[in-house]
């Protein structure tokens, strides 16, 4: 089977984050980036099933030229072909959904896996206006049944399920206090939250081989997509700083402070 | 006049948990047992209390972050454990000059963070350097993940203040780079474990930031197979700033204490990471060879900075990690990098002869020829006839170092762990004048007593 996937490319989280001058936006320099994190585990859920069910695994990435490190580290992983959608300049959650539809429409996956959300924006409406728009089934914030440390995952078993003959795919999600288990119709869209699985690290022998791999462009002009956004930041402030903590000299004083002052006893 | 008399109301402690804190470093086989912790805030403090310390032929041990693993700062014999911790400001960074004067107690982690502002770093860098004080660095000329590309702490330090244990102050050196005057006085406080004099201030050289680094692991079959790794290194086409080795014991100890998957769907005898610096033409050919001579079986390139730091914590936890998971017998042996083969090969063999069946973690920096041999200590085994088992294989272990020119201390210094190996290094004369100089820095022996000779 076919799977697409995405790999968008974000700020990495320990890099030092400055609201700009113009409060819209972020500093940009001297920023580290990475694969947003639930993108790469949406990779290796690709790779997994693709280990069981043998087909292509598509990575879209949408961008300036920059992104094409995110796209060889998904092609490093494993994946078998990127396409870029080279994109300067704003874009809201519809203008990706848009230019994702139409990728979608060119390469006819069998499914579409994506993170539930990215790390910069932290949306999480992409998946489900892409599977809206397709008129696909939608299965959100796919989880694993067993932990972590399970022998499954060190087996590298996939946590989402495709059936016999590839016609369905079953989707764990968490909810509160249980696991909720979907059977949805092919094709669909399924988009990862952090317990799904624990990506793997691109073996060298991949590493080189990722830079003989194709790698598409598009343009959201050539795709006949009017990514004009519909919604626009208008302020970004960084989080009120925290107060400085204190010390207190004995148990008396920190029962009275918590009385009278932080009021929580 | 008593010892602290005059001083400020938290100058001196004997609380119980302080003095048991304050009294051991990172090697646990010695019981704390100071009689006094003082933390001056000043380096006239540090002088009042030392003077009164030579009146009274109290002995001193100089304390910084104490994660020393040669016993170097504890205190088990009714010592005064003088704690430089208080005094850890910094200066603004020179970047002309590209220097920055700190005071000891300066934990190194924020030293590289307050130079990384500027783009700048000290180039001193190893696992503990989130607890390590400049100061203790200083004094035992500390090693790390770097000295292949850096050198050791000795290269990065310009000036020194230093109160000898009469009291008296002496600045050594300032920020000059450059100072043909007579004997280099500086020198002999770095690396002397506190025997000499206690270290209050430095003038720290700095360097820029390495613009670009590359991270690899490689899974490596045997040992001699990551010497030869280790040569192939060596010809890339870049310059190697870490190359850095571990075996897969050190691996599952890491992996229990601090719960991360492994690197690999595969295991690995030994496993290296290797970072490097500006690569002046592309890696693929030079990686490429690497699989097609077998010199290594598996590997992976950090994608980004965070997968970068996560391959260096696979190499930086195994310290913490065997220690949190067990009791180690350390020993830190360096070899002239060119005899590392040959070592190799007869160290395998008597450690397999020695310990059968006993669990060996080896790591190191093997780049810069440093190897760390952990014995780890059986559960069945109580810990004295542990120490004693492993005492009688270090006999072996250091005479073998000794016929292949080797240092029996590679980055850990003598302290109390390694007294009775330092003739295997140096030579009766060499010890003789380390004595000498002793007396005429510190007459009474009050400082550090009982470490390195």
């Amino acid at each position: 089977m076919k799977i697409l996937v995405t790999a968008k490319r974000v700020e990495d989280p320990e890099s030092k984050i400055k609201v700009d001058a113009a409060g819209k936006g972020i500093v940009k320099d001297g920023l580290k980036y990475k694969i947003n994190p639930f993108d790469e585990i949406a990779v290796e859920e690709a790779l997994r099933l693709a280990a069981k069910h043998p087909g292509d695994v598509v990575a879209v990435s949408i961008g300036g030229k920059e992104v094409h490190e995110q796209l060889r580290h998904a092609l490093a992983m494993g994946a078998t072909k990127a396409v870029w959608v080279n994109h300067e300049g704003p874009l809201d959650q519809m203008g990706v959904a848009r230019l994702l539809q139409k990728i979608v429409e060119k390469e006819k996956p069998d499914l579409v896996i994506l993170g539930k959300q990215s790390i910069d924006d932290d949306q999480n409406q992409v998946g489900q206006y892409l599977a809206e728009w397709l008129g696909w089934g939608q299965a959100t914030f796919a989880s694993k049944a067993d932990s972590l440390d399970s022998e499954n995952e060190k087996n590298k078993v996939p946590g989402v399920i495709v059936g016999d003959g590839a016609k369905t795919v079953d989707v764990i999600r968490e909810v509160d206090g249980g696991l909720n288990r979907l059977r949805l119709t092919l094709p669909a869209v399924v988009t990862t939250d952090l317990r799904l699985n624990q990506p793997r690290y691109a073996s060298l022998p991949g590493i080189m081989k990722a830079k003989s791999k194709p790698l598409e462009e598009q343009t959201a002009q050539g795709l006949g997509v009017d990514v004009a956004p519909k919604i626009t930041v208008t302020k970004l402030s960084m989080p009120p700083a925290r107060k400085a903590g204190i010390k207190v000299p004995d148990v008396a004083t920190l029962v009275t402070k918590l009385k009278t002052e932080a009021k929580v006893v | 006049m008593g010892l602290t008399d005059g001083f400020p109301a938290d100058f001196a402690s004997t609380d119980a948990d302080d003095l048991a804190t304050y009294g051991r470093d990172w090697t646990k086989v010695y019981a704390p047992a100071p009689s006094l912790l003082v933390r001056p805030r000043t380096t006239g403090e540090v002088s009042e209390f030392l003077k009164r310390c030579h009146a009274t032929r109290t002995a001193v041990v100089p304390s910084g972050g104490r994660t020393g693993l040669a016993g170097g700062a504890v205190a088990k014999d009714r010592e005064v454990v003088l704690s430089l911790e208080r005094m850890r400001a910094m200066s603004s960074v020179d970047t002309l000059a590209l220097t920055l004067r700190v005071e000891a107690g300066a934990v190194t982690e924020a030293v590289h963070q307050h130079a990384a502002k500027s783009g700048l770093t000290w180039p001193v860098d190893f696992a503990s350097k989130g607890s390590s004080q400049v100061g203790g660095n200083i004094a035992t000329n500390a090693g790390g993940v770097r000295v292949i590309r850096y050198g050791l702490t000795r290269q990065w330090v310009l000036g020194l203040e230093v109160v000898l244990a009469t009291g008296e102050v002496l600045e050594l050196n300032g920020a000059l780079e450059k100072n043909n005057t007579g004997v280099d006085l500086r020198q002999l406080f770095i690396g002397s474990e506190g025997i000499l004099g206690v270290i209050t201030q430095a003038t720290l050289k700095l360097c820029r930031l390495p613009e670009k680094t590359d991270v690899f692991l490689f899974s490596v079959p045997t040992l001699q197979h990551v010497l030869e790794l280790f040569e192939a290194a060596r010809q890339g086409p870049f310059t190697v700033s870490a190359f850095e080795f571990f075996t897969d014991r050190c691996l599952a100890r890491l992996m229990r204490h601090r719960k991360v998957k492994a690197p690999f769907d595969a295991g690995s005898p030994f496993y290296v990471l290797l970072e490097v610096e500006a690569a002046s033409a592309p890696l693929e050919p030079w990686l490429q060879a690497l699989f097609e001579t077998a010199r290594v079986t598996d590997g992976t390139q950090a994608q980004n900075a965070e997968q970068a730091r996560a391959l260096w914590a696979y190499r930086e936890g195994i310290s913490e990690s065997l220690s949190a998971t067990g009791l180690p017998h350390k020993n830190d042996i360096a070899l002239p990098v060119s005899g590392l083969k040959t070592f190799c090969a007869e160290l395998e063999t008597l450690l397999a002869g020695r310990y059968p069946g006993w669990e060996l973690c080896l790591f190191g920096h093997i780049g810069d020829g440093n190897l760390h041999v952990n014995i780890m200590k059986p559960d069945a085994l109580d810990q004295a006839a542990f120490l004693q088992a492993t005492h009688a294989v270090d006999a072996d272990l250091m005479a073998l170092v000794r016929a292949h020119r080797g240092s029996v201390s590679a980055e850990h210094g003598i302290g109390l762990l390694k007294r009775e190996w330092l003739g295997y290094t140096r030579s009766p004369a060499e010890i003789a004048l380390m004595r000498q100089l002793k007396v005429i820095f510190d007459p009474h022996g009050i400082l550090n007593p009982g470490k390195v000779l």
